[in-house]
Formats: structure tokens, C-alpha cells, sequence
């Protein structure tokens, strides 16, 4: 029932002493799909992630990263797993060419295969005119891609990836997100956590919200707009008609500069309110949800901002 | 662990350590100190109009305990900072998650560390030929050399388990510096104070109960193990006094100390002139020694294990 996974984790559990960062998380992630891991800071993520890369033993939970439990046999995990850390180090005094190399080694590629994928990862990396430049030269988005495409030389099929776009310019999260899209097309299990919902919103296929070491959640991207209702905003010609249709229908909206922004609905009751506005003849000129799908899923699932 | 693993990361790390340091102007200057010493030393011994004996052996003997001093110095800041460092930098959960095992790892970072102390060594090659020229036994140069580079070896792997324990890597150097001046001060201190404890009744001395306190003390490991000169004879079969040797008098000194005081020394001379080893010193030192080395390799590798079950304190794994 796993196959088709590249990762499946059900009621994971970490504890750090006293503290357990984990209680219980579920998250399953498709091949040729992206899977976005959202939620608060301390909610679990980096730990779940630091697990699913072998690093980190869970204390209980069932887990299989493509097939393999990685409790059982790490290197089986390591072989199929490309892992991008928040926080990661580059070694300063490589040049780009020999710190990809280095990892080549580290990942077995034979002397053929080495050659291919480090002539593949510069181009794709864009990094071929910095082969020979020390890695201290690049800027920060060169060095994220640089880590990036270190955790795909020996071509994995599930790809984990802990905050790849924070410190990124919106031209390199452009970037990155084509990446990913690309890497899903070919069959890559890709796992992202971030903080930067609108991001998401356009890279993943799939969402897993979590929230004090528990999953609040796991939606399709597309089955989210109705999930959770979220307050829209609509604004018409004459304010004062707006407001007292409003009234009639029994709808309390709050006004402000960009319009009157009312309470949380899901798309079909907005639609009914919309058609109701118009047959009163309301002249309607704008009228949409506020903030992501992501952005409103987000605060509903995990309880914050209410 | 696998050759080509071990061979990878000691690539790496010596050549990050080409890159990083000013290694040049710091191989310089200890092969000015060493040679400058190993000329002053030639000076003094050489002027002395009242020894005729060849100067090899007190020249050899001088300089390896000196350089055994300036390298007991050295070492530690070698590989004190080679894991926690890693860490510290972010660079060591990338390697961990790769197909590289904990001993991979471990291995490698320890012979880079040990390699650096080993080039420090070759420096000092020409004047321990010069000394052989100048009457040292091949025996005993290579045996001094040895012993040299196995002390080395273990000043660098327990540096690495220490960087492996302790999530800071000026603490790490700091205790590495510690455990330095321990084996060569503190088993001073610690013999001293216990043989004085011991000769309080007035009663013979009992140093023999306490002699294992000396033993780890690298340079008593080193004048101990040096092979004792060949006696020399006359015409008539008398055997002609020995050159100055500071190799050898520690040696005999310690192994003095070892000998239960019913043991006189009137036999420590067999009938060919031979000093009798009876009471060798060095291999318990030399053993304790490599077995605290390789007791820490252990740890660091251990530690080095993932998925990890616990977190050193304090640090963040990536």
C-alpha cells in the first residue's frame, strides 16, 4: 500500500528530554509530486526532516522513505535521499568544481557517472563559469544552489528540503520553484518546508500542515480553496447601497480603505452572496477572498491569529 | 569503513588545511626552531674539551626529547576542532547523511591530523641521519622516531574525541591542551606527592609501588623504549664508558624507580656488560597511551553514528 511513496510516516514520535517535538506525525509523499510541510516555528519540521535524512532516530512511528525504514537501514535510505538542511555549511576554501566532486566521492558515483552528473549539476545550476572559483565567491542564492544541486548529484528519488527559499531573492525563488516542478515531472518525491505560504501555494501539489509535533492536516492543493473558509472582500460603486443590502441579507461586514472585507466563507456561500448582491442591485466591482488559500488554511489549522 | 571512504575524507581535510592556515610560514618557523636548537646543542656539545666521545648520541637524545616537548605542544591544536569545528560550520550532517561511515569519517580526519604532526617529524630526519653518522645505532633512531610518531598519533585521536564529545570547539582545544600537560606534568606531580606520602615512616623508599604513575609520561615512554647503546670494549675486554645519553639515563633512572628495593643493583650489569631489562617501563606507558587513543577514536565514531538517539548537548545536528 506504499507504493507510488516515496515517503510514509505514521505517528512519529521525538522527544528531546523533556521536551517532545514530535507527537505523533503522519505525512505521506507521493512520487512526482511536491509536498509542502508547513507549519509554525518549533511545530516539528526540522526534526521530522532531520529523520526522514537518517540523522535523527524517531522513539516510535512507522516510517518508510522510498520503501526503507530508515531506523533499519540508513544506507538505504541514503542512497535514494537527497537532503537540503536549513542551516548548512559549504566548505569555504573549494572551488565549486571540487566540493561537488568531494560529494561524488562521498555518494560512490563511479568516475563516469561523477563526471556526467558534476558537468549536468554546474549547468543546471548555472554555476559552469564558477567551476573554478572558490564556493566563498558565490552570493547566498548561488550557494543555495550550489547546496541544492550537491543533494541531487547521485540523482535521488525523494528529495528533502528544510527552508531552501528563505534568504532567497524573488528571482531565485522563481528559480527554485521551476526546479521543483521540474524534479516532481521526473518522478522525484520532493518534501518543502517553508514558512513562505504564497510560495507554496504555487510549488506544491500537496500540503501538510503541522502544528506542535502533530499533523493538522494533509490537503491537495486543489481541494483547499473550499476546506477552510476564509473572509473575502467586496467592494462596489456606491458603499452606502453595499452596506445596506448587506444589512437586508444579514451579513455583517467591517469597512475599511480597500473595501468591506466580510466574515469567512467557503467559495460556493461566497458565490451565493455575491449573486444575492448583484440581484439587489448591488454594482459590484471587485469581490474576492482575502489572503492565500494557503495563508487562511494555514491560520484556521493551526490555531494561530484567531 | 572502506578504503576509498578514508582516502575521500583525508583528502578533504588536508587539503582544507593547505588552504586554511598559513601552513607554510608555519612549517617554517618550526623547522628554524628545530634546526636552531639542533645547532646550539651541536655548539655546546662540541666545545666541551673534556668529552672526546662521539656527540651523536647526546646531540639525538637532546633534540628528541625537545622535539618531543614542541610537538606535545602542537598537536593538539591539530585536530581539537576537527569534529565540533564541522558542526560548528554546518558542514558534518551533510557528510553524515552521505554514504560515508561514522569511521570513514573518524579515520580520515585522524590521519589528516596525524599526517600534519608526521611532516612536522620529517623535518627533523636529517639531523637524526647526521646523528647516526655521528654514532646513534639505526636501531635506536628508528625506534626514537617511532615512538615519536605513534605519541603524536595518540595526542591527535584523543584531541578528535574530545572535539567529538564537547559541542564547543574552544573547549575541546582547551581540554586536549589539558590532557597534554597531565601526561607530562601531572604523573610528575602525582609521583612526586605519592612517593613523598610513601617515604614519610622514614622506611626504604618504596617508588615501586608507584612507578606506573610515571609510566604514561610520553617522555619517559620515549627514553625507555630507546634501545641501550651497544657496549663498547677495549682490547683487554674492558668496557669503555659511554657518551653522554639522555635517552638512556631517563630509561635507567625509571626503571631505578620500578625495582623493589631487596633488588640490588649490583647485578643490573649481566656478565657481558649488558644493562640488564629487567623492569622495562615503556610498554605499560606506550600501551596505556594507545589504548586512551584509540579508546577516544571509539567515541568519536560513536558519535558519529546516525540516526543519532541522543544529541550532544547543546547542539544543533546540521
Amino acid at each position: 500500500m506504499d507504493e507510488g511513496y516515496g515517503i510514509v510516516a505514521r505517528g512519529v514520535c521525538r522527544s528531546f528530554g523533556q521536551v517532545q517535538a514530535l507527537r505523533g506525525i503522519d505525512l505521506t509523499a507521493p512520487y512526482g509530486e511536491v509536498t509542502a510541510l508547513v507549519g509554525p516555528n518549533g511545530a516539528g519540521k526540522t526534526t521530522l526532516m532531520l529523520i526522514l535524512a537518517t540523522l535523527l532516530r524517531a522513539d516510535r512511528g512507522e516510517i518508510r522513505v522510498g520503501g526503507v525504514d530508515p531506523a533499519r537501514d540508513p544506507v538505504g535510505v541514503r542512497r535514494q535521499t537527497g537532503w537540503m538542511p536549513d542551516a548548512f555549511g559549504l566548505y569555504d576554501q573549494l572551488k565549486v568544481v571540487e566540493y561537488l566532486d568531494f560529494f561524488a566521492g562521498a555518494y560512490r558515483l563511479d568516475r563516469q557517472r561523477a563526471a556526467r552528473r558534476i558537468a549536468e549539476t554546474l549547468a543546471a545550476t548555472r554555476l559552469s563559469d564558477y567551476a573554478d572559483r572558490p564556493v566563498h565567491v558565490l552570493s547566498r542564492g548561488q550557494k543555495q544552489r550550489l547546496a541544492l544541486g550537491r543533494a541531487l548529484l547521485h540523482e535521488p528519488r525523494v528529495l528533502l528540503l528544510d527552508e531552501p527559499a528563505s534568504g532567497l531573492d524573488p528571482h531565485s525563488r522563481i528559480e527554485l520553484r521551476d526546479g521543483l516542478r521540474g524534479l516532481a515531472a521526473a518522478g522525484v518525491a520532493v518534501l518543502v518546508s517553508s514558512h513562505i505560504l504564497a510560495e507554496l501555494e504555487e510549488v506544491a501539489d500537496r500540503i501538510v500542515f503541522v502544528s506542535a509535533g502533530q499533523t493538522a492536516g494533509q490537503y491537495e492543493v486543489g481541494d483547499l480553496a473550499n476546506a477552510a473558509p476564509r473572509p473575502w472582500r467586496v467592494k462596489a460603486t456606491d458603499a452606502a447601497a453595499l452596506s445596506l443590502a448587506l444589512v437586508d441579507l444579514g451579513v455583517s461586514g467591517t469597512q475599511n480603505d480597500t473595501g468591506t472585507v466580510l466574515p469567512a466563507m467557503n467559495e460556493e456561500a461566497a458565490a451565493d452572496l455575491l449573486a444575492a448582491l448583484v440581484s439587489a442591485g448591488v454594482r459590484v466591482v471587485a469581490y474576492g477572498p482575502v489572503g492565500g488559500h494557503l495563508e487562511s488554511a494555514y491560520l484556521a489549522l493551526t490555531g494561530d491569529g484567531r | 569503513m572502506t578504503l576509498h571512504g578514508v582516502r575521500l575524507v583525508l583528502l578533504q581535510e588536508f587539503r582544507m588545511r593547505v588552504r586554511t592556515g598559513r601552513w607554510q610560514w608555519l612549517l617554517g618557523s618550526w623547522t628554524a626552531v628545530v634546526w636552531i636548537v639542533a645547532g646550539l646543542l651541536y655548539v655546546v656539545l662540541a666545545d666541551d674539551p673534556y668529552n672526546d666521545d662521539p656527540i651523536g648520541v647526546p646531540l639525538f637524545g637532546g633534540l628528541m626529547l625537545f622535539v618531543l616537548a614542541l610537538i606535545l605542544i602542537v598537536s593538539p591544536a591539530i585536530t581539537a576542532q576537527s569534529i565540533n569545528g564541522d558542526r560548528e560550520r554546518g558542514t558534518l550532517a551533510t557528510l553524515q547523511a552521505s554514504l560515508l561511515t561514522p569511521t570513514d569519517i573518524v579515520v580520515g580526519k585522524l590521519l589528516a591530523g596525524w599526517g600534519v604532526g608526521l611532516v612536522a617529524l620529517v623535518t627533523t630526519v636529517p639531523i637524526v641521519a647526521w646523528s647516526v653518522v655521528e654514532g646513534v645505532t639505526v636501531l635506536r633512531a628508528v625506534v626514537v622516531l617511532t615512538v615519536v610518531a605513534l605519541l603524536i598519533g595518540v595526542v591527535c585521536a584523543v584531541s578528535l574525541g574530545l572535539s567529538s564529545m564537547l559541542p564547543r570547539s574552544i573547549t575541546s582545544t582547551l581540554l586536549s591542551y589539558v590532557f597534554v600537560f597531565t601526561l607530562a606534568g601531572g604523573t610528575l606531580i602525582m609521583f612526586g606527592l605519592s612517593s613523598a606520602v610513601l617515604a614519610r615512616d622514614n622506611g626504604p623508599t618504596r617508588d615501586d609501588l608507584v612507578w606506573w604513575m610515571l609510566a604514561p609520561n610520553p617522555f619517559v615512554v620515549l627514553a625507555d623504549a630507546a634501545p641501550q647503546l651497544p657496549v663498547k670494549r677495549d682490547s683487554a675486554g674492558h668496557v669503555i664508558s659511554q657518551p653522554d645519553d639522555p635517552l638512556g639515563e631517563l630509561g635507567r633512572g625509571v626503571r631505578d624507580i620500578r625495582r623493589p628495593p631487596g633488588e640490588g643493583c649490583f647485578d643490573c650489569y649481566n656478565d657481558s656488560g649488558d644493562y640488564r631489562d629487567s623492569h622495562p617501563v615503556w610498554p605499560f606507558g606506550l600501551a596505556f597511551n594507545l589504548a586512551l587513543g584509540i579508546g577516544a577514536l571509539a567515541i568519536a565514531r560513536e558519535r558519529l553514528r546516525a540516526p543519532a538517539d541522543k544529541l550532544p548537548l547543546g547542539t544543533r545536528i546540521a
